[in-house]
């Protein structure tokens, strides 16, 4: 279970009709019913409930835990702790001349801690400190080598001062969440008890946390949060995490009651939900793409018509159905769900007709056996997808038979864990299939730059390397938008990695739950649960 | 009993523990992949943070240094701490022991009193349409799945009839004794039915053998009651080969049964373990492997042991 879990940078994102957002998004008329208690299936056995060092995405910590920003069910920042979020339009965010930037943070007044202890600019610089600390042991400690200095003039204002212009901050450090300085300074964050017990701001205390079994959390009584009449947050009692490992279990706590909301249904389970009574079924994408990557040191992959004859055999839909039908087809990496994305962008539809052509055209003749060569060459690849991942392993059949069927062979070469990792990074094979899982604020030249530290295709594009750069040093919105639909284009055209479909959390979850807003982020969709309620 | 023979078995465990655990941690490094495993889809997680972590955890290191560490640190009962969670090993271990054993031991009871009586029955009466049906049904409780049978009893008494909890240690905030009893039921009876199914086998070849022998029939001859023969006579004797494969399966109680507990989100030492595996966990996977050789070589002891005291011609100096 654990591998197909994504980790904690993986912003997940979070797809549902206009139909479902509008429904959600309206508030009732009826005042929401308070208490209750909901029960939570989580597929994975939590390590550590600080959020800085666990490897899973945190979701009881969202509940508890609270950053400056959050971003929204649309995977915009909006504040939390922060009294707004900082632009360049409303002065939060001052460019300083040699490269660097300003950001101040007004902090919101009143927060307690969960012990009572007020909340201040003090709480914040020491989680800068406490994160960078080379001896703390942390899954991610982005953002802290940023930043040069913090000021705290009074205790409700942070001054962070940048040593570069970093437009995806608010994807990192501040927003994951605040450590508590009172309880945590001269403590080592490795092996403190915050680890089983995390202090927070949130809706929701830890009041017990069983290894293997659960995580029992009540409502917080002085959250600082109030609904639109004043009522305060949040609606729910108590939730209790439970940790069920087996998917089937986990379907069959659904069906019995004892479960009343799974995030992340197997793709393979999930129909099984479908038409129980009392049970539904919302389906959110991830911020995170199935992808089919060339080795640019392969001669024959060199070749343009060759990549997009491969992109024309491909048929999407079938990869779709033999995930479950929940994925969706797409022809960009920047997954739909964000503003970035360009619709325009060029589309390789499924054409057999059109490959056979391209590849005949371009002179890769049928041998005897039914592969195509030219030049000595044989269009014949080493697959490389990682061993072990059900999905990956059928979709890798799947395109096997549709490359036969323009005449070129694919070979699996499938590697485990680390071996693939390091065949991934270092271009270790012809063809690659797998998935990226991207933040929020994504920075794709790691994948398509010259130099990007995930490029193993030695995929090199100077004019892509150009508007690369320029999109990740603006800060101005219409900027990004602009150099990220260029971007698109040239990968559209040059083709160095072919995007076929998204990554979707089916979320499982009882009917009398309202409010769910589904988080496409790795903030998870807990990150606003003091408006959930229990119906009736 | 020779406490003489005991302390030369223990002290010859020693040496042969040290040896497993030379060969187990050579077999895990060998294994493809590591503790960093987990950031393989993940961008953000730069070489440069990679190896910081690797040096972090003296992964860096070559692995007999590794190794020499851990036994140092291990010869001065200090087990280290585990990658996942940051907690010592011996933390883990230890929050996990209680569900296992007494999972493990309701299951042993629970086998042991339906493995005896099935197999001494059939033996007793083999041939007859009694022992046919339990020969039947044992075939059936080896192969039947484990995960099967398991979804199975939670289809039928969690959803059909809602009379148990489908998985789970106890409801949440503690519960009562019937609470817990409740929770326990259908993963001892998975747990159990595949070791019943296989004891009460070896329970009736091992009394198919001795109800031939000549000591028997003189006892018949006696006048004694059949009963009696079967108890008094032939039961000890018996025993001793299926001595044999109950004190192994005793050593499995300690290492958890993985698959039972996955399926009923049961918190023991079995989880744990592919929980260890699944993170390359390498000071926890280590920690529960020596532990279950040593069970291993603590129930190999005891079964030596338990042959002496059935029967009285064996004798150990």
């Amino acid at each position: 279970m654990s591998t197909e879990l994504s980790r904690r940078s993986a912003l997940k994102g979070v797809l549902f009709g206009a139909a479902a957002l509008s429904t959600m998004r309206v508030m009732p008329v009826l005042a929401q019913a308070r208490g209750g208690t909901l029960n939570v299936g989580l597929t994975y056995d939590i390590d550590t409930l600080n959020v800085y060092s666990t490897g899973f995405l945190g979701d009881v910590q969202a509940a508890v835990v609270e950053g400056l920003l959050a971003p929204d069910g649309h995977a915009q920042y909006v504040p939390v702790l922060a009294l707004e979020v900082p632009t360049l339009a409303n002065g939060g965010i001052k460019l300083v001349d040699g490269g660097g930037m300003t950001i101040t943070y007004k902090l919101r007044p009143g927060v307690k801690w969960h012990d009572g202890a007020p909340f201040t600019s003090a709480d914040v610089k020491f989680t800068w400190e406490a994160v960078k600390n080379p001896k703390f042991i942390a899954e991610s400690k982005d953002g802290t080598q940023d930043i040069e200095s913090i000021d705290t003039p009074d205790e409700l204002t942070v001054i962070c001062h940048y040593k570069s212009v970093v437009p995806n901050f608010a994807s990192t450090l501040f927003t994951f969440g605040i450590l508590p300085k009172h309880a945590l300074e001269g403590k080592d964050l490795n092996t403190d008890s915050y680890n089983e017990k995390p202090l927070g701001t949130g809706p929701f205390v830890v009041r017990e946390f069983k290894r293997g079994q659960y995580v029992l959390t009540e409502r917080n009584p002085d959250y600082w949060r109030k609904d639109d009449k004043g009522v305060a947050l949040p609606y729910i009692d108590r939730m209790v995490f439970k940790i069920i490992t087996d998917s089937n279990t986990l379907i069959t706590q659904l069906k019995s009651g004892e479960l009343d909301l799974v995030v992340q249904t197997p793709y393979n389970q999930a129909k099984q939900v479908e038409n129980v009574a009392g049970l539904e079924l919302i389906k959110g994408s991830l911020l995170s793409w199935q992808h089919l990557d060339f080795n640019f040191r392969k001669k024959s992959l060199q070749d343009l018509a060759v990549r997009k004859a491969i992109a024309h055999a491909i048929n999407r839909q079938t990869l779709v159905r033999a995930q479950g039908g929940f994925p969706e087809p797409i022809k960009s990496p920047v997954v739909p769900v964000f503003s970035l994305y360009d619709p325009n962008t060029p589309e390789y539809a499924f054409d057999v007709g059109l490959a056979n052509k391209l590849l005949d055209d371009a002179g890769y003749k049928k041998a005897g056996d039914g592969i195509r060569e030219k030049d000595g060459e044989k269009l014949s690849y080493r697959f490389v997808i990682q061993a072990g991942r059900a999905d990956d392993e059928l979709a890798q059949q799947v395109m096997i038979a549709q490359l036969k069927a323009v005449g070129i062979e694919a070979k699996p070469d499938n590697k485990t864990g680390v071996a693939y990792r390091e065949a991934r990074y270092k271009g270790d094979y012809d063809l690659n299939y797998g998935r990226w899982i991207t933040s929020a604020d994504p920075v794709y030249s790691v994948f398509y730059g010259t130099k990007g530290a995930n490029n193993g295709q030695g995929y090199s594009n100077p004019q892509l390397d150009a508007v690369l750069s320029k999109m990740e040093t603006t800060l101005e919105p219409g900027e990004r938008k602009k150099y990220a639909s260029e971007m698109q284009k040239i990968l559209a055209d040059d083709l160095p990695s072919i995007p076929l479909t998204t990554n979707v959390a089916v979320i499982a979850k009882r009917t009398k739950l309202k409010n769910l807003v589904p988080n496409p982020t790795n903030m998870t969709n807990f990150v606003d649960t003091s408006r959930w309620y229990l119906e009736g | 009993m020779n406490i003489g023979y005991i302390i030369r078995r223990l002290l010859g465990a020693i040496p042969l523990l040290l040896g497993i655990s030379l060969v187990l941690f050579g077999v895990i490094h060998l294994a493809p992949g590591g503790p960093l495993d987990v950031y393989a889809d993940n961008p953000s997680v730069t070489p440069q943070a990679m190896e910081q972590i690797r040096t972090a955890y003296g992964l860096d290191r070559p692995v007999p240094v590794q190794y020499f560490l851990w036994l140092k640190s291990m010869l001065v009962g200090d087990w280290g701490y585990s990658i996942r969670t940051g907690r010592p090993v011996l933390s883990e271990i230890v929050d996990r022991v209680r569900p296992t054993l007494e999972l493990g031991g309701l299951s042993l009871v629970v086998s042991l009193a339906l493995a005896l009586p099935l197999g001494i029955i059939s033996a007793a009466r083999r041939h007859s349409a009694l022992d046919h049906v339990f020969t039947f049904l044992s075939f059936a409780g080896i192969s039947v799945p484990v995960f099967w049978l398991a979804l199975l009893l939670q289809l039928l008494f969690s959803i059909s009839l809602g009379w148990l909890p489908s998985a789970g240690y106890q409801t949440i905030g503690g519960g009562s004794v019937l609470d817990k009893l409740a929770h326990i039921a259908m993963p001892t009876a998975v747990l159990s039915l595949a070791t019943v199914a296989s004891w009460s086998r070896y329970v009736r070849s091992g009394m198919v053998d001795v109800l031939n022998q000549d000591y028997i029939r003189t006892a018949y001859a006696k006048g004694r009651r059949e009963s009696g023969v079967i108890l008094y006579h032939a039961l000890r004797n018996a025993m001793i080969p299926a001595v044999t494969i109950i004190a192994l399966d005793l050593a499995s109680v300690i290492s958890g049964a993985v698959i039972t507990e996955t399926v009923f989100a049961w918190p023991g030492i079995g989880r744990l373990f592919i929980e260890s595996m699944d993170g390359r966990d390498y000071p926890t996977l280590m920690g529960l492997m020596m532990l279950g050789s040593a069970a291993v070589i603590a129930a190999n002891i005891a079964a030596d042991l338990a042959y002496a005291s059935l029967d009285p011609r064996i004798r150990y100096e």
